[in-house]
């Protein structure tokens, strides 16, 4: 079992170089999942691992940008890691001016308009200043929403991750984020 | 909800059966975990990134962190955390964590072009031991080295520090913080002849007002940010002013925003200067019993290497940090030409917006904090910027009053309580001191139990030094721990990677994940990260935090401490250290460089039954005895009753940390001034007593131009920083997926007009090319970065945009540290 | 006196019956100069149209122009943008006129330097708004409605939040795009005071 996982860990390993190098040797594009190439690219069983011959360091190579990936702005809600992750923003922001003048997030999500907006409303953390005083209004130090709140893209990670949640560490994978 | 509609059914009608049956289940509620089985272990932990300092939460359970949150007890963030600290849970569960030391080999052998291979630890240190000592015996101590970190935990910060300037007796010693902190140590230090600010970020609940030099604090420093904003946007008149060569997202917060030239900087600070003396608002009592005033050496050079026709011409390089005393009449003559309109001219900027500024300071009624990173530090003038702008809170008497004062932030999680206060530099030692004393030396020496003479006088390689020593080939045996240098030292392709490929050298490389800098490497060690282990950071308020181990590091990795202890056992004594030095402490012989450092008495003389019974502690118990403790009470001999007071290990674990000098249990908020610190004397009101008269020094100094400006070849500037969602290289923060998502690539951020100058558009790929190297990018026109015309702006975290291929390595002269935002690069189309 | 006796010599000259041309030639002269004057009158005023006119005054290309450039009424997939004029002159001729007398007072700002630096754009900036807001409101958006026309959305193709929007308020008529809209293509003034579109009436009293 041991051994397996760590033949395992040494092809993910192996599927690095690919990564960073971006142009892989069997020709995998940047963008495609490092991963799955690396996993394909390291069959030959070789407990030996990570292949860098100096003269391939990433650092050498003309490497190509990744094109870009698009906003994720399904309006979907995404299950949070743990309850106290901010949650991520599933529409566009663009535009959207936090300054002085005004906060345009807090127009649909302040709890003055969400009648209007039908967004949800910050959460109640969002109206304690910072001697966990409750204010009338969100407190000043909430303002720059973008700060915790961010949207997402349809990039791949550069490798999975293996953060497992409370359920899943209790073995209730089912409901629970990998 | 983990429980299906089919099971919540099922659950019922066993819940109903059961009770007709007579039998009670046991008590839970239908479709949430109940009593102890719902609990998480919860400890405190400083965040892992920067130099904020932020208290977190840490929810573990069944060995897994699966859970973190921003402390409410915390004073740093009052239960804050910015969207990094936030998915801190996730850092250390990359799929790709190493976890068996890798070895280059051929045919079962070391060999410098084989490919990586596992080896056991024991092979590991085998190779290393037998390269030092080869080293050591072909060319002595100056040719062995190590490149630590601001990352790195006080404990192992210390023991990197002992082995190499005592036990291996070379000062190649250099942290990262060289390339983020050290002109703002030497600003420090040649000003008040003390490192670290006097004062704290208790200061943002008083300010009047708040001036960004060249940091983008919005995303930087974000949970300071909550605090800048919560002050500006509730204290009625409060005024924010962002300078910075483009626009940022600190900008949405300003009433003054102030884009200009690069470098341009130290013409506005010398205009302020001006300004206030011309409009009469000296604090001349304030500056009589204060202040001295200096002129210090013009022409110094860029730091780069001595052949440069740069250095050649310049008058001042090998005296960089020399001055001469002169009165304040002659200072006031200094800076009479820089009037508003030659700072106008120089930088750019509107003149009514440089006089607003101006007035910030010079009006006696506003309370003003300066905040600084990266503009300042990261610039081949960053000592005299640092000196500048405490030139005009001097002047003005503004400092080290609750809500006023210069404040220099840190950019990693101890840069200020590792790289600075242990003096992991390759001219420090602890407390400030420095290898070029005598005293000092002999100090360090008595506290140590080593014989006199143990630490070498010289000072060693810095990071940059270090890059051109390795590529040279004088620099052989090399460390590097806690860090991703081939992705952040400045032209990696021409002066940092030849280094590390050059036959001559073998480099080990420490790290958790396989960075860039791990792939360019001869033998690869996996180490144990954050709460894998027991450590302790020093945020930029000189608050000092210390965490236990709150899961075990994955199977085969290591912390960096545990690394350093166990190397330190592959040395005699003899095979390190002279006749003649051996002679005046003969009962060291026969040990070995681990019982030399670290059982002398003092690193182990705390038992294990000191241990917290609720956590493990992996280099404890190997080592049998409370290594951390030991090291950290050994260490804290050295500030305890010279104004770095630190206060007991245990009381740091009840604490959410505390600001030396913690005298008397007592932390201090303000330095140098009596009432608040221990050690001005009553009545003494105020005293700079880094400095022997008591007194800080107010520089002359001019306005010089980078190094490399704009031409028509190369006609753009380049600027190089960070984003809010990665953090420096991005090997922790990309291989999160939400952050990773979030911001994928670095871009570079240029003007619509240029764009289509350029004839690209926003996401078409382009060339970046310096004189030294060049990088392929997307162009990205809009969003949270508007550089003005002929400036872009690229951000480092991305291993695929090796943009320091790119950047100069030129450095300030005296801190030597590299200036990653003003160089001249051009851009070209992709298939044009 | 000169330019008086000057003046009344003109008029003398130009009341008299022509005694040298023939009426043909002066109606249709007159005809033909009228069609010059007109056509040049016309073409001056399109060619103040352009943005290249709008943005000829560094106060505009400096402030509203160089914010317009972020937005996505300047760069967006297919590269249909909108000028200045597009948002900011009626393209009905009455209309048009009524906003270039009220130009007029743009033009003495830029003689007189009422808006020369940026602090001055941005002290200005919610005044100068709210006139855009008003007419926009008074004239039910219609130069959004040049090109967006509400009977032309498809909004299975926007995104459900919006589509929700557009079937709550733009179709029943409640709310006009610029209720909604406003800072769509510049950065926003302070909005003190100012409700959302969608708040305008159903914010919790």
């Amino acid at each position: 079992m041991k051994t397996r996982f760590l033949i395992a860990a040494l092809a993910l390993l192996a599927g690095v170089p690919a990564l960073t190098i971006g142009v892989a040797t069997n020709g995998v594009a940047a963008d495609k999942p490092a991963v799955s190439s690396g996993i394909v690219s390291s069959g030959t069983g070789t407990v030996g691992g990570i292949k860098v011959p100096s003269a391939n360091h990433p650092i050498t190579l003309d490497v190509p940008a990744e094109a870009t990936h698009r906003e994720i702005t399904d309006d979907q809600k995404r299950v949070r890691n743990y309850a106290d992750q901010p949650p991520l923003i599933p529409h566009a922001i663009r535009d959207y001016q936090i300054d002085l003048n005004i906060n345009k997030c807090l127009t649909c999500h302040d709890r003055r308009n969400t009648a209007g907006s039908q967004a949800p409303m910050l959460s109640v953390t969002h109206f304690q200043d910072r001697d966990g005083q409750t204010l009338g209004t969100v407190a000043a130090r909430r303002y720059f929403c973008t700060q915790c709140h961010v949207p997402q893209t349809d990039a791949q990670p550069i490798v999975p991750n293996s953060f497992q949640d409370f359920d899943s560490v209790l073995g209730h994978a089912q409901g629970g984020q990998k | 909800m983990f429980l299906s509609r089919r099971d919540y059914l099922k659950a019922q009608a066993a819940a109903a059966a059961a009770a007709a049956a007579g039998i009670s289940l046991p008590a839970s509620a239908a479709n949430i975990l109940t009593g102890e089985g719902a609990k998480l272990n919860w400890s405190k932990a400083p965040c892992r990134f920067c130099g904020t300092g932020c208290s977190v939460m840490v929810g573990v359970k069944d060995g897994r962190v699966v859970a973190t949150h921003g402390d409410v007890k915390a004073e740093v963030n009052r239960g804050l955390n910015c969207v990094k600290g936030y998915f801190l849970s996730k850092i250390m569960y990359g799929e790709d964590r190493l976890n068996q030391p890798l070895l280059r080999m051929k045919d079962g052998k070391f060999d410098k072009d084989g490919e990586f291979e596992p080896i056991t630890w024991d092979a590991a240190f085998d190779i290393m031991a037998q390269k030092w000592k080869e080293t050591l015996k072909k060319k002595g101590p100056t040719a062995v080295g190590m490149f630590g970190s601001g990352q790195w935990t006080i404990y192992e910060g210390y023991a990197a520090s002992k082995l190499m300037k005592a036990g291996l007796r070379s000062n190649n010693l250099d942290p990262n913080a060289r390339h983020c902190m050290a002109s703002a140590v030497a600003g420090f230090m040649r000003t008040f002849g003390m490192d670290e600010p006097m004062g704290c970020y208790d200061d943002m609940e008083q300010a009047d007002a708040f001036v960004l030099w060249g940091s983008n604090m919005a995303e930087m420093h974000p949970i300071l940010w909550t605090r800048v904003t919560d002050r500006r946007l509730s204290h009625p008149g409060c005024k924010v002013a962002v300078l910075s060569t483009f626009e940022h997202r600190s900008f949405d917060l300003a009433d003054i925003g102030l884009v200009f030239t690069p470098g341009s900087d130290l013409a506005i600070l010398n205009y302020i200067a001006n300004h206030i003396i011309k409009t009469g608002r000296v604090n001349k009592e304030f500056v009589e019993k204060h202040c001295n005033f200096k002129r210090g050496r013009d022409d110094i050079g860029y730091g780069l290497r001595p052949d440069n026709p740069l250095e050649k011409k310049a008058k001042n390089a090998d005296k960089a940090n020399d001055s001469d005393p002169i009165t304040f009449d002659e200072f006031a003559k200094f800076v009479e030409p820089y009037t508003l309109d030659k700072a106008h001219e120089l930088s750019g900027v509107p003149k009514n917006r440089l006089e607003a500024l101006a007035e910030l300071y010079a009006d006696p009624k506003v309370k003003v904090v300066s905040f600084w990173t990266m503009g300042f530090n990261q610039h081949v003038r960053g000592v005299w910027a640092n000196n500048l702008v405490y030139n005009i809170h001097l002047l003005t008497g503004k400092i080290s009053q609750p809500g006023s004062g210069p404040f220099s932030l840190t950019g990693q999680p101890s840069a200020c309580g590792t790289a600075r206060e242990v003096g992991t530099f390759s001219h420090r030692l602890p407390a400030d001191m420095v290898v070029t004393n005598p005293e000092h030396r002999k100090h360090a020496e008595e506290i140590w139990k080593l014989p006199e003479g143990t630490i070498p006088d010289k000072v060693g390689y810095h990071a940059v030094q270090q890059d051109r020593m390795l590529k040279d080939g004088k620099l052989n045996a090399y460390w590097v721990m806690c860090n991703n240098n081939m992705q952040t030292a400045p032209n990696t392709a021409k002066e940092t990677f030849p280094g590390y490929r050059n036959p001559e050298n073998f480099v080990v490389v420490s790290d958790p994940y396989p960075t860039v800098t791990a792939l360019a490497a001869d033998l690869i060690l996996p180490t144990a990260m954050w709460v894998e282990k027991e450590g302790g950071y020093g945020n930029a308020e000189r608050r000092t935090q210390l965490w236990r181990q709150l899961v075990d590091a994955p199977d085969g990795a290591r912390s960096d401490l545990w690394q350093i202890m166990q190397f330190s056992k592959r040395f005699q004594i003899e095979e390190v250290w002279p006749e003649e030095l051996l002679n005046k402490k003969p009962e060291l012989r026969g040990k070995t460089l681990y019982d030399v450092l670290f059982r002398n008495g003092q690193v182990d003389r705390f038992p294990l039954s000191d241990l917290d019974p609720n956590y493990n502690n992996f280099e404890a118990k190997e080592a049998g005895f409370y290594v951390q403790k030991g090291l950290f009470e050994e260490y804290a001999a050295f500030g305890r009753g010279h104004g770095h007071d630190l206060a007991p290990f245990e009381q740091y674990h009840q604490e959410r940390g505390l600001r030396w000098p913690v005298v008397d249990g007592k932390e201090t908020k303000w330095r140098y001034r009596e009432g608040s610190d221990p050690y001005v004397k009553a009545g003494e009101g105020m005293r700079f007593y880094g400095n022997k008269d008591g007194k800080a020094n107010v520089f002359a100094l001019p306005y010089e131009p980078p190094a490399e400006a704009p031409d028509a070849d190369y006609p753009f500037w380049l600027s190089t920083g960070r984003v809010i969602e990665h953090w420096h290289s991005g090997s922790m923060t990309m291989r999160v997926p939400e952050l990773r998502k979030a911001f994928p690539n670095a871009v570079v951020f240029m003007h619509p007009d240029d764009a289509k100058e350029l004839n690209v558009r926003r996401g078409q790929e382009v060339r970046v090319t310096s004189r030294r190297g060049e990088v392929r990018v997307r162009v990205e026109t809009r969003g949270r970065n508007k550089p003005p015309r002929g400036l872009v702006f690229v951000p480092f975290f991305d291993q695929t945009v090796l943009i320091n291929k790119v950047t100069l390595d030129a450095t300030d002269p005296i801190s030597k540290q590299t200036d990653y935002k003003k160089c001249a690069v051009k851009i070209t189309p992709v298939n044009a | 006196m000169t330019i008086r006796s000057a003046l009344l010599g003109l008029w003398r000259l130009f009341a008299r019956p022509s005694v040298h041309f023939s009426l043909g030639f002066l109606t249709l002269g007159g005809f033909i100069a009228g069609v010059v004057f007109w056509g040049g009158f016309n073409t001056a005023l399109e060619a103040t149209n352009k943005e290249a006119f709008c943005i000829s005054c560094h106060e505009m290309r400096d402030n509203p122009y160089e914010e317009l450039k972020q937005t996505i009424h300047f760069t967006n997939r297919s590269g249909v943008r909108a000028s200045c004029p597009d948002c900011h002159v009626p393209h009905q001729w009455t209309d048009k006129i009524a906003r270039k007398m009220q130009a007029s007072k743009e033009v003495w700002g830029k003689i007189f330097g009422t808006i020369d630096t940026r602090e001055k754009f941005l002290d200005k900036r919610r005044e100068l708004a709210e006139h855009e807001w008003a007419r926009l409101k008074n004239n039910n958006s219609l130069e959004c409605r040049n090109c967006h026309s509400a009977d032309s959305m498809d909004i299975t193709k926007q995104n459900p939040r919006a589509a929700k929007m557009h079937e709550t308020y733009l179709f029943t008529g409640e709310n006009t795009c610029i209720d909604c809209h406003k800072g769509i293509a510049h950065r926003l003034p302070d909005m003190h005071g100012v409700e959302p579109g969608w708040s305008m009436k159903t914010s919790a009293k």
